[in-house]
């Protein structure tokens, strides 16, 4: 297997665009990653791109890949669509990324697009939760989460008021982040009162529907001097799991810790070794669950983590600098890449504001679906400068 | 005495199975509604919904199908601000542990949707009742899970 690196990464702002179409976006943020790289669409061996409800919600009803990228001008190579709920975008990544260290081509575009605002919010409501069995029981995400959360605090020290300060945290950082949907801080008073959507979950708590789209291009790192002088940022692991059953009376090892076992396995790193994070946390909270499930502290550490400010901008191990998908909004498939986006920027020192300090090591994590009772799929990836 | 909850079946109204094949409807007062679920001829793992191929011993036909008695205790619980288009807000939405292994997610119903009324162990039977109504008025019933009397 050769080394790959990402060579350039490219995003549009998350958010309600009423006026553009799948295709728009896709382009825009295909585009940004192939200036960013310095490459010209020729360049592009093979293109993986992901996309969730657009199916759903649009008037495409397949081949998405190539309509969004024949707008783009990326077109004659292979097109892979891609599908796996929360995890597209960063399942694409990792398919582009094999695809460049087995030799098979030098240089891979990945594309995660999402259109979900579509005139008729019930239809974007349903559509999101389609991929569960559940779905035609009324089962809701939101739910979900707080059911875990739940039985997670009866075994951990955190209260509703740990869960804001992920808000508090979360869209501060996104009010320094142009990309984010959501650019105004918000105080404890302000998500603790707002209303509950599922109890231990307040409105400002949980995530909201986004258009957006993100891509990164990767390419072997022997030939990655050819196209740009920036600071290689290697792909050091991108593993991608699928869930597990629970036996009865078994204990049940939770997706994200098996995949960030995986990772740091191939990355030949500990979690102490991580400077900067980007996890999924489709309702605040659960990003307390995922400090313990990806090591970055112990069990039962996390309400510490965030009381002592550990993942703030300026702490040990900055978590969501980019805001997070509590401040940039969740278009499905395009989360994982801007995710990626957020920690290729910060490891070059280019994240402005939001800048964290010198970090070396960056990882992402990215969870979604619902099958067999535990999550469809949970992807972590891990990126070094 | 077991209060009438607003989901259970009343009155004349068509109603349907919101899915074929999950739980079964007694059709007289004496009849008991069970859980469609399948069991492993090798370990004896039953799981709900029905897998074809056992998840432990992962051969092909050691599954048959069971019918489970639906007892069993809340696992975790949510009570649920927010509907889909077509449902009714609040709802409780649960896993139950069942007696025969399996946990499983449900609606609850025949109790207020309120913390009170709700505790993480408490013993839960399984009843059929309504989900919701289709644009035509047919009910859409399903298998839930409702507090049991003391």
């Amino acid at each position: 297997m050769r080394d790959v690196s990402i060579i350039g990464v490219g995003m549009t702002r998350f958010g309600k665009f009423v006026d553009r179409n799948i295709q728009d976006l896709g382009r825009e943020a295909t585009w940004k990653a192939i200036e960013d790289a310095n490459v010209s669409t020729k360049d592009i061996n093979i293109a993986y791109v992901a996309n969730a409800v657009g199916q759903q919600l649009t008037e495409l009803k397949g081949t998405i890949g190539q309509h969004v990228l024949t707008s783009a001008g990326v077109f004659g190579v292979p097109i892979v669509n891609v599908e796996n709920a929360c995890s597209g975008g960063s399942t694409a990544l990792r398919s582009a990324f094999l695809e460049v260290a087995s030799g098979s081509c030098d240089l891979a575009l990945a594309l995660g697009v999402e259109k979900l605002f579509c005139g008729d919010s019930a239809k974007s409501a349903a559509a999101m939760a389609s991929g569960t069995i559940y779905a035609k029981f009324g089962f809701m995400f939101v739910a979900l989460y707080s059911m875990q959360l739940r039985k997670w605090m009866e075994k951990s020290s955190a209260t509703k008021d740990h869960f804001a300060k992920v808000v508090v945290k979360n869209t501060y950082n996104g009010s320094l982040n142009p990309n984010a949907q959501f650019q105004k801080p918000m105080t404890m008073e302000e998500v603790l009162n707002s209303r509950v959507i599922a109890e231990p979950l307040t409105q400002f708590m949980c995530s909201t529907m986004a258009d957006g789209a993100a891509a990164a291009i990767v390419c072997s790192k022997d030939l990655a001097g050819k196209y740009t002088s920036k600071p290689l940022i290697d792909i050091a692991a991108c593993e991608l799991v699928s869930g597990t059953y629970s036996f009865p009376d078994e204990p049940h090892e939770e997706i994200t810790t098996r995949a960030a076992k995986r990772a740091y396995e191939k990355a030949s790193i500990g979690p102490e070794e991580v400077d900067v994070a980007e996890v999924h946390d489709g309702m605040a909270p659960a990003e307390l669950r995922l400090y313990e499930e990806l090591g970055l502290c112990k069990e039962g550490e996390a309400a510490a983590m965030i009381d002592e400010g550990k993942t703030t901008l300026k702490g040990t191990i900055p978590v969501n600098p980019s805001g997070g998908l509590a401040a940039k909004g969740h278009p499905i498939s395009a989360t994982g890449l801007a995710q990626v986006a957020e920690i290729v920027w910060q490891l070059r020192g280019e994240a402005g504001p939001r800048q964290v300090s010198n970090p070396k090591v960056g990882l992402t994590e990215n969870a979604g679906g619902w099958s067999m009772d535990d999550n469809a799929a949970c992807s972590v990836t891990i990126l070094k400068r | 005495m077991a209060k009438k909850s607003e989901g259970d079946m009343e009155g004349t109204k068509k109603h349907i199975p919101i899915e074929e094949g999950l739980f079964y409807v007694p059709s007289t007062e004496d009849d008991k509604p069970y859980l469609i679920g399948a069991k492993c001829k090798d370990c004896g793992l039953a799981t709900f919904p029905k897998t074809p191929v056992c998840p432990r011993c992962m051969k092909k036909d050691t599954m048959e199908e069971a019918h489970l008695r639906g007892k069993g205790k809340l696992d975790t619980f949510s009570i649920v601000q927010a509907a889909l288009p077509g449902f009714q807000a609040p709802s409780i939405q649960a896993y139950i542990n069942l007696e025969e292994g399996p946990r499983i997610w449900s609606l609850v119903t025949g109790c207020e949707p309120s913390e009170e009324a709700l505790k993480i162990g408490m013993d839960m039977e399984l009843v059929i009742a309504k989900v919701r109504e289709d644009p035509e008025g047919t009910e859409l019933i399903s298998y839930q899970f409702k507090p049991v009397e003391k």
